[in-house]
């Protein structure tokens, strides 16, 4: 009972944050009985997975200052346990989701006991460096498709199927995704107010100082490991059943990996709404500039020429991302 | 035995140039505490270097070393004045995402200019002649001149850290970047000076690669790991670690041909059925993190 009024008590953010975060509620509520675009409906479904992610991110990123960039392999184990699932013995989603998060969860303890003696770069690259092994490993896996990845043919089920997740319509997939994403906040409100994120802020802020006060550091990083990693993979197997062809480069590329990182960065890593932020710029960004510049010929690359631009300026500028600079126009305003 | 020798040798060439590839981020690293993401973006960079300059001039490839030189020289110090310096006032995060973004902007930059396929250089000097060693050992000539100027690389690098004032105040800065300010040395030049050497011979490196190596503007991340994980395993900022475990991972991306030959020899039906041809890069990646857990510092390191 505790553990519920902490995560539904948002009573410590200002008035003015919690009205627009209301709005934006009732309207992503509301968003699919407009009348939108194929288009629309997919970056929403898209902002909402990376703000997961991003959220999952954030637990060990933002809050315990340790940058991982190989979020994407638990991406793939997720979507992969999810798929081999379905096609080999017709296991439905909401079985196969709980199994690929246990999964994900052991993978992670098992790398994470090791990685988690490293710091800063060095356990940055580490990450990237596991994902990647894992990445060319499902490449040359036959049991899982190998490089041609797998793939979930509709035609066998009978849409709206709710049991296995496979919907002709992509609104059933909004408003699946939609209620994780309510989930993961309320769940990450509960986290910042829990033991472990406290402990996590303290470490971020001086290890040396943390591990005196009696936390046992190396374990509360891996117990937030395994729940970030809980977070991306239960995302993608919602993934696997959304998209319903994977391969190892879609899943699991370092691209992905970054994309999770990037957008709880820009957003402001460490509070509650930067992930969230993140994804809403950079999401709509990415996809409308692909499809206004990308599909004209001869500019192959040039979205992505302006993302790394923005990449470039927001770590140059303000590092603490968009909701740094909401809280110094907000500290200035004040004095 | 034939497969195993040839595969040695392969790897001990491949090797010596793959540590003129981490030499570069080694430098940068040593002086600045700060991990270029962009590594392999800038070999990429020397790559076309050297396959344009041959190209417009008709010269051999091997001779566009000192223009690559240059370029390499300018476009580390332009990333240094232009956008590292700012990147250094954040914390650790903004770093890496930091390079990560110049490594994002180069190479889509590369592909916006010269577009998506694949190029390599069939004219020149060295290109088809080979010295046959017996054994069936065949030195390809292309690869031999590279390995040897990749060696030349090194030493110079070597003899300019150790023995010239230049080196000495690089090695100051990378001691000490505050007591080196004290003592009148300018560590902000320094920064550049690590920038632009590290991008110089990376630069050298992709125009000895173009020999036979064709580029694309997606060429960058398999090497930007490779110099990472050689540069872990010779220890974070060490010269002389960075050239001999170039050589070790050298022989790590030849353990397919090694496998092979053990495969051949104890004629083992499922050790032949390994695709080991596919886990060319993934054994360096897994030498990265194993050497890291087990050893930070490694081999020959002095600074963690």
């Amino acid at each position: 009972m505790e553990t519920l009024r902490n995560a539904l008590d948002f009573s410590d953010f200002p008035r003015f944050d919690l009205l627009i975060a209301g709005l934006v509620a009732v309207f992503m509520l509301v968003f699919p009985l407009f009348p939108h675009s194929a288009f629309a409906m997919a970056t929403m479904i898209q902002f909402l997975m990376f703000s997961l992610y991003g959220m999952g991110w954030n637990t060990i990123g933002g809050y315990g200052g340790q940058v991982d960039l190989g979020k994407a392999q638990y991406v793939g184990i997720g979507a992969y346990t999810t798929a081999v699932l379905l096609i080999r013995w017709d296991i439905p989603f909401w079985f196969s989701m709980p199994l690929g998060m246990c999964f994900a969860v052991l993978w992670s303890f098992i790398i994470g006991y090791p990685l988690f003696r490293l710091k800063g770069h060095y356990f940055a690259i580490a990450t990237i460096a596991t994902s990647l092994v894992l990445m060319d490993l499902f490449q040359v896996w036959d049991f899982v498709g190998a490089a041609r990845g797998l793939e979930i043919s509709p035609i066998k089920y009978h849409p709206p199927d709710w049991w296995r997740l496979i919907f002709k319509e992509d609104i059933y997939y909004y408003y699946v995704i939609l209620g994780f994403f309510l989930l993961g906040v309320f769940y990450m409100n509960w986290f910042r107010k829990s033991r472990l994120g406290y402990q996590l802020r303290s470490i971020k802020d001086n290890e040396d100082v943390a591990r005196s006060l009696g936390i046992n550091v190396h374990w509360a990083k891996i117990k937030t490991y395994a729940i970030a990693t809980a977070f991306v993979s239960m995302v993608g197997s919602f993934h696997a059943c959304y998209i319903k062809n994977i391969e190892p480069e879609d899943t699991m590329s370092l691209d992905i990996s970054i994309l999770i990182a990037l957008m709880a960065m820009l957003g402001g890593a460490g509070s509650l709404w930067g992930p969230i932020l993140g994804a809403a710029v950079l999401i709509p960004l990415k996809s409308y500039l692909k499809e206004w510049l990308g599909a004209t010929a001869g500019l192959a690359g040039i979205d992505l020429l302006l993302y790394a631009i923005i990449i470039m300026a927001i770590s140059a500028i303000e590092p603490r991302g968009i909701w740094g600079i909401v809280e110094k126009i907000r500290r200035r305003k004040r004095r | 035995m034939d497969i195993l020798a040839s595969s040695l040798v392969a790897g001990l060439l491949i090797g010596m140039i793959l540590a003129l590839v981490a030499l570069g981020l080694t430098i940068i690293f040593g002086v600045m505490d700060i991990v270029n993401f962009a590594h392999g973006e800038f070999l990429m960079i020397g790559m076309y270097t050297g396959l344009l300059t041959a190209q417009a001039t008709g010269i051999d490839p091997l001779l566009t070393l000192p223009v690559a030189a240059a370029v390499g020289f300018l476009l580390g110090v332009i990333c240094y004045y232009g956008f590292i310096k700012f990147l250094m006032r954040g914390p650790m995060v903004a770093q890496l995402l930091g390079t990560f973004g110049l490594m994002l902007f180069l190479r889509n930059l590369a592909l916006l200019i010269f577009g998506s396929e694949d190029r390599a250089i069939h004219t020149g000097l060295l290109v088809g002649k080979s010295f046959d060693m017996g054994m069936s050992v065949i030195i390809p000539a292309t690869k031999l001149a590279a390995a040897g100027l990749s060696v030349a690389s090194f030493i110079g690098i070597w003899l300019l850290m150790n023995r010239t004032k230049i080196g000495k105040a690089l090695t100051a800065t990378a001691l000490n970047a505050q007591g080196a300010r004290y003592m009148g040395i300018p560590t902000e030049r320094m920064n550049a000076l690590a920038w632009g050497m590290g991008g110089a011979s990376v630069t050298v490196a992709g125009a000895l690669l173009v020999n036979f190596w064709s580029v694309n503007p997606f060429v960058g991340l398999l090497f930007t790991m490779i110099a990472f994980a050689i540069v872990a395993l010779g220890g974070f900022g060490s010269v002389p670690g960075a050239f001999f475990a170039g050589l070790v991972v050298g022989m790590i991306t030849e353990v397919p041909g090694i496998w092979d030959f053990f495969s051949y020899t104890f004629n083992s039906d499922w050790m032949l059925d390994v695709p080991m041809t596919s886990f060319k890069y993934t054994g360096v990646y897994l030498a990265y993190f194993i050497i890291m857990v087990l050893r930070p510092r490694g081999l020959f390191g002095w600074k963690h």
